[in-house]
């Protein structure tokens, strides 16, 4: 896995969503990029339930890129979250937990797309839908050869520039505590969770967790 | 009146009468016992007759029992010899009757006759065995389903443990072929493999064949009987192999891994289990699973062995052809099937002290990777003028190396040398090497260059003034000076000089050009 980068995609006021993915996908097809297949990231939410004080929050994560595996974290209030990667199965000691942690009403988020390749770099589109209600859309560019983030972050910006022009986003608060150290699965997965929170407008902005 | 007992006389005894009187009675008695032993031995010969096939055919069929795996279905008793229960998904259901044998009189010249009598599902009669050779394209193709002609029909007094055997095997060989047969058809190749009838062609390398054949001998196929004149004999140990890869694939269908936990679904290997932790991507997920085929696992190994003989092939002609540098090669004696090594020491007659060059061919599947003294390490393809091309280089080497020790042994200089020459003639094949010398007293410059093609060239300089004299003196150099500066070389006839090798001739060199 590379240094990956996940952004989202600034969505003009008489524009649909989809108008702007058309547009990205046609740009990605102009450079001359392949396309592979589909996408989706989703994530669940459950809420501890009242008995367990102080409140916490688990997010039940899937990734199709590592199709066995599940990524859950658990947001602690005023300490660093935990991210626990496990086999697929740790969905259903979750469906076991029903009566400590209850899933959350609103219930799944996703990003769903098409997954496209031009030679090392992986470009991914995505919507971010909440049930039927579209969100946003987030872009996800990977740079395959390289797992240190302070090596590549300038080259994977110039890429990004060519697709984006002037809303090409700075290094992400994240990825900026984990300059040295090397790039896993889980990072790209903590990203999408950054961005799913603030789509969903909560007001617990993750401090990144520390090493 | 008194009564007295009167002692009569004796009457007189006869002796003779009394033994005749007992001996009638013996006789009768004794004839009594007689007819009585008589009749019950003739009534147990008659009943241990009559019984004794029926005892032996219980014992037999105990003993049968305790090899193989009966049962009875109605009236019959059907036995099982397939694999099916070591871990084979065959669809041949393997089954044999068990029947009484017909009472018949015995005649006294028979053999012993088995009270059991097997039969064997007629597709499984006869003898079989799989043929594997390597061809090369230069011989003839052996022609389909001549390979019969060893053996003739199974003899009928054959005891029933060895017929049940031999159905086994043919059963094991057609199992195998059918398996290696559907592998072909499935891989993708860039030249694709050729099922005929009871053959498989794959292609090794180019020009060299794989070939696989089925052969079932009975009593039908006798009509094709071959001299063997143009069949190559088989490959015992690619036979070999061939049934420890049958036989591992039914044991992996009989023993999964177990699971862990012990609750987990069985049949989930460790790379599986450990894949969601670890976050394995979906390229490294497809490539965990797939698995190599029984027909690929063959093939790897065909191409070693071919490989390995024609390394061998090649020191062995090149020791033949080459007396001057000795090469030894020392094969390892622990090889695995797909990998092999040698130690090749070229070192040249009585300088083994001076001058000696390891070098370690490791022979792969497709590769031979080539190990020099100076610890670099060269890949090479499986095409035969490559590793030709590097030993030479390297026996090139050698000598100009063991020129080096030589002369500093004997006190000269080196002034340079190299391994491989960029100057001169192009060698056909391999790399050319060079070295020049200056003696002691600095009055005389030697230049060896060795190459594969050109072999060796020898040539000596001296100053100019100690040249022929034969050389005009030119009016325009006066100064006595310019007499000192180099003049041309002038070339040794190496073929004629004493000496045992190279080596040796250029020692004696040194020694007559030093003063």
């Amino acid at each position: 896995m590379g240094v990956t980068c996940v952004c989202q995609w600034p969505v003009p006021e008489n524009k649909s969503e989809q108008q702007v993915v058309d547009m990205i996908t046609k740009r990605a097809e102009l450079l001359g990029a392949t396309k592979i297949g589909a996408f989706c990231v989703d994530c669940e939410t459950y809420q501890s339930s009242l008995a367990i004080a102080p409140q916490k929050t688990i997010h039940v994560m899937h990734n199709t890129e590592q199709p066995l595996t599940c990524y859950t974290i658990l947001e602690n209030p005023g300490s660093s979250s935990n991210c626990l990667v496990a086999d697929t199965m740790f969905d259903q000691i979750m469906h076991k937990l029903k009566g400590f942690y209850m899933p959350r009403k609103a219930a799944k988020i996703e990003s769903k797309g098409q997954h496209y390749e031009l030679d090392d770099f992986v470009i991914k589109i995505g919507t971010v839908s909440v049930g039927p209600n579209t969100k946003g859309i987030l872009f996800e560019v990977e740079y395959t050869p390289c797992v240190v983030i302070m090596d590549c972050w300038s080259l994977l910006s110039e890429f990004m520039q060519s697709f984006m022009g002037t809303h090409t986003p700075t290094l992400p608060l994240y990825l900026a505590g984990k300059q040295d150290a090397n790039y896993t699965p889980t990072d790209t997965v903590m990203q999408y969770l950054d961005h799913f929170n603030t789509f969903m407008g909560r007001k617990t902005p993750l401090p990144p967790p520390q090493r | 009146m008194v009564l007295d007992p009167v002692s009569q006389e004796q009457p007189p005894s006869k002796p003779a009468v009394l033994l005749l009187a007992k001996r009638k009675s013996l006789s009768g008695a004794a004839n009594i016992l007689i007819a009585g032993a008589g009749r019950l031995f003739r009534s147990q010969t008659q009943h241990s007759l009559l019984t004794s096939k029926r005892q032996d055919f219980h014992s037999e069929l105990l003993r049968l029992h305790q090899n193989w795996r009966l049962k009875k279905v109605g009236k019959a008793i059907i036995g099982d010899l397939s694999f099916k229960s070591a871990g084979s998904r065959f669809w041949h259901n393997g089954a044999f009757e068990v029947t009484k044998t017909a009472d018949s009189e015995q005649q006294p010249g028979d053999g012993y006759k088995s009270p059991l009598e097997i039969t064997v599902p007629s597709d499984l009669e006869g003898r079989s065995y799989i043929h594997v050779c390597i061809k090369s394209d230069s011989e003839n193709a052996p022609q389909n389903g001549s390979f019969s002609g060893v053996g003739n029909k199974l003899p009928d007094d054959l005891h029933w443990q060895q017929k049940l055997e031999i159905a086994q095997n043919v059963l094991f060989c057609k199992e195998l072929f059918a398996q290696l047969a559907r592998e072909a058809v499935q891989l993708k190749a860039p030249i694709p493999h050729l099922v005929i009838g009871n053959q498989i062609i794959s292609q090794v390398f180019p020009g060299i064949q794989l070939c696989v054949t089925l052969c079932h001998e009975n009593t039908i196929d006798k009509k094709h009987t071959d001299t063997g004149n143009g069949v190559p004999q088989t490959s015992a140990v690619l036979e070999h192999s061939l049934h420890q890869l049958l036989r591992a694939l039914h044991q992996n269908n009989l023993n999964p891994s177990t699971p862990h936990p012990v609750t987990a679904p069985i049949g989930v290997s460790k790379k599986r289990r450990l894949a969601g932790a670890q976050a394995t991507g979906k390229k490294e997920l497809a490539e965990f699973n797939q698995s190599e085929c029984l027909l690929e696992k063959i093939l790897k190994q065909v191409r070693h062995m071919v490989l390995q003989n024609r390394v061998c092939k090649l020191i062995d002609n090149l020791t033949c052809s080459m007396p001057d540098p000795c090469i030894l090669a020392h094969w390892s004696v622990s090889n695995q099937n797909l990998q092999s090594s040698v130690k090749l020491q070229i070192m040249s007659n009585s300088y083994e002290q001076i001058g000696r060059t390891p070098l370690q061919l490791v022979i792969g599947v497709d590769q031979v990777k080539g190990v020099c003294k100076d610890g670099r390490v060269v890949t090479l393809s499986y095409e035969e003028h490559e590793i030709k091309n590097f030993l030479l280089t390297q026996i090139a080497q050698h000598q100009v190396n063991g020129i080096q020790a030589i002369a500093k042994v004997m006190g000269w200089q080196v002034l340079q040398s190299s391994s491989h020459l960029g100057v001169g003639p192009m060698e056909k094949i391999g790399h050319a090497a060079g070295i020049m010398l200056i003696s002691p007293s600095g009055d005389r410059i030697l230049a060896v260059r060795n190459g594969p093609d050109s072999h060796t060239k020898v040539s000596v300089q001296f100053p100019r003034n100690q040249q022929s004299i034969t050389e005009s003196k030119s009016d325009v150099i006066i100064d006595g000076k310019w007499d000192n500066l180099w003049g041309y070389f002038k070339e040794v006839n190496v073929d004629k000089m004493k000496g045992r090798n190279l080596l040796n001739k250029i020692e004696l060199l040194m020694a007559a050009l030093t003063h």
